[in-house]
């Protein structure tokens, strides 16, 4: 896997060269806008968000319940479309799309990570990890395997799920991830459900990922697990009030550029 | 070697969720079940009246003309028409006197024919049938007799004696009558027959086709049906087949409710497994498909148990309603399997809506 490096900066996210963060950009929202028709009437969800991560880049999700943190992840994840604005994850405008398109959309470009693991109970560690190649295109055993290796699994690859601990389940969840090679890693509360022992085990992992230069979006309501990211993007009322580009230097590559 | 197919995910899915899967199966095995065994006894239902009805006696009377006889080897002239299926039985009738000096209807037949064809009459004791000179006696009949035991008759002069073997009941004219053996009779009477009661299997068509062909044969005879025999068990067959149609219907949609029910908790306790599938890529027509082939597996195992089942209890109604064994029939396999997928489609379209409204953010959220 090679990256092929633009340049490296560090805050604010500019090249004087000329590659702006949006030339860079794997996820661009311009006056992104998601409303619902509820029984009061439209309720918006998200208002008119602008905003662009880079590819390489970690970031945060924060905000407190209700404030559109699920409506951005279903919105980055290709799971929904806005209802206004525009929204380029790797420079395809997801808001055109087909909800045909979308699924196949997701499967390659979007890797999920969720906070309640989500593996199938009948199929072995392997198997849930092959899932994931199976929606996408075809299964190869072997790269699964090697995708639990990776991720500390090699030698529970024919457990079930009830046979695994939470976090050993958080680690298949990120393999199962990891497996497409997606441009993106989508984290929702990716240790929410861990003891600390197993928060540190799944915190490194993503610090791996990260250095291994994936682009990590990650929704948390955990400070020390946000600290962890480059960049924070605060929710509250369906607004994004805050997204200093600070933190750690950051790498910018074309979002073209795949690992 | 591990590999992942939709079958494989589909079998491990099924023996995951069995009580579930065990619920969905026995009610599509009810639904083949009932279907078989009422599909099974409908096709051998006709056959199976027809040979009820022919319990019932003649359904077809001829007559010669008024005075005359019947022509020279009628007897088996009518049996050729209306084939080797066909029973039939020739009667002479005269008006004698009794020994106590009162008229009575006196009518010569063949006893092992009349046997055959009205086994429902009650008699007593049938005389044997090389017997010349018995009498079945009428239970009214035998009010106007001295003596039972030697019958005695006067017929224009001539007189004969009888053995009475015993007494008949019909509830018909039937009891106002002796009967005696066709040749005794003839021999004493000097009148040939004059009537053929014939029994023709088979529905009221068939009686039409038959009694076509002997107007045909016999143009100087009179030939008619005994209507109500004919038009009852046309009714009552027509009836029937409506009876089961309704009952496979009916059952049909008990249990599609049953299935509908069962198909749709299936996928509501699912929804997050679905809902996963779809945010790993999982296009629509993709999920839909795991879940009709899962209703679909369901449907077409139910068939192949619900067929034995069905077939075993078809035969044990038989048995136990017609006193004949029905053997299973693979020709109704495939109404079956129609019926079967048709519940299971049916049962499938709200789990798919509830599919299609799948919403996996939040569902994964576990909101």
């Amino acid at each position: 896997m090679t990256v092929s490096e633009v340049k490296v900066v560090t805050g604010p996210l500019a090249d004087p060269t000329g590659s702006t963060r949006d030339d860079c950009a794997v996820i661009a929202l311009k006056h992104v806008t998601r409303e619902y028709a509820g029984h009061g009437g439209v309720v918006r969800a998200l208002g008119d968000a602008t905003f662009s991560i880079v590819a390489g880049e970690w970031v945060a999700i924060t905000g407190p319940s209700g404030s559109g943190k699920s409506t951005l992840v279903n919105l980055i994840g290709c799971l929904d479309r806005p209802t206004a604005g525009e929204l380029k994850i790797d420079n395809v405008d997801t808001a055109s799309m087909s909800a045909t398109e979308l699924d196949r959309f997701r499967a390659d470009k979007i890797g999920f990570i969720f906070q309640q693991f989500h593996l199938i109970p009948y199929l072995s560690a392997l198997e849930n990890v092959m899932l994931a190649q199976y929606f996408h295109s075809m299964t190869d055993e072997a790269e699964a395997r090697a995708a639990l290796v990776r991720v500390g699994l090699g030698d529970r690859v024919s457990h079930v799920p009830s046979e695994l601990s939470g976090g050993e389940q958080q680690r298949v969840c990120i393999a199962r991830a990891l497996i497409n090679n997606p441009p993106i890693l989508l984290a929702d509360e990716p240790t929410g459900n861990l003891d600390a022992a197993n928060q540190k085990i799944v915190a490194e992992l993503l610090q791996d990922l990260h250095r291994n230069g994936h682009t990590i979006v990650m929704v948390t309501h955990d400070p020390e697990m946000a600290g962890l990211a480059q960049r924070r993007i605060a929710l509250s009322h369906g607004q994004v009030f805050c997204h200093p580009v600070s933190g750690p230097m950051v790498t910018l590559r074309r979002s073209t550029d795949r690992l | 070697m591990v590999k992942l197919s939709l079958v494989g995910m589909l079998r491990r899915s099924l023996v995951h969720r069995r009580a579930r899967s065990i619920s969905a199966l026995v009610a599509m095995t009810v639904s083949a079940g009932v279907a078989t065994a009422l599909l099974t006894l409908y096709a051998d239902l006709d056959a199976k009246l027809h040979k009820e009805f022919r319990s019932f006696g003649a359904n077809i009377v001829l007559s010669a003309p008024a005075s005359a006889p019947l022509p020279t080897n009628a007897l088996a002239r009518v049996q050729e028409a209306a084939g080797p299926d066909a029973l039939a039985a020739e009667f002479a009738y005269a008006v004698a006197t009794t020994d106590t000096g009162t008229p009575v209807v006196v009518a010569g037949t063949d006893f092992a024919a009349v046997r055959r064809l009205d086994s429902w009459w009650q008699v007593q004791s049938w005389p044997d049938a090389t017997a010349t000179d018995a009498a079945l006696l009428g239970q009214r009949a035998a009010q106007f007799i001295g003596n039972e035991h030697a019958v005695a008759l006067t017929f224009a002069g001539h007189s004969i004696t009888l053995n009475g073997a015993g007494r008949i009941k019909t509830g018909g004219d039937e009891d106002s009558r002796i009967y005696m053996p066709l040749a005794a009779f003839t021999a004493w009477a000097g009148v040939g027959p004059s009537v053929i009661e014939l029994q023709v299997p088979g529905g009221a068509a068939k009686v039409e086709a038959t009694m076509a062909r002997l107007r045909q044969e016999f143009p100087e005879m009179q030939v008619q049906p005994v209507r109500q025999l004919v038009e009852g068990e046309s009714k009552i067959v027509d009836r029937t087949h409506a009876l089961m149609y309704g009952a496979v219907l009916l059952i049909a949609l008990t249990v599609a409710v049953s299935v509908l029910a069962t198909l749709s908790a299936s996928v509501l306790e699912r929804r997050r497994d679905f809902a996963l599938m779809k945010a790993l890529g999982g296009s629509q027509m993709q999920l839909m498909g795991m879940f009709l082939l899962e209703a679909l597996v369901l449907a077409l195992a139910g068939v192949a148990v619900g067929f034995v089942v069905g077939s075993a209890a078809a035969w044990a109604i038989s048995e136990g309603n017609f006193h004949t064994a029905t053997l299973p029939r693979p020709s109704v396999l495939p109404l079956v399997l129609l019926l079967n997928v048709a519940i299971a489609a049916m049962a499938a379209l709200f789990p798919a809506r509830v599919l299609r409204g799948l919403q996996p953010a939040a569902l994964l959220k576990g909101e």
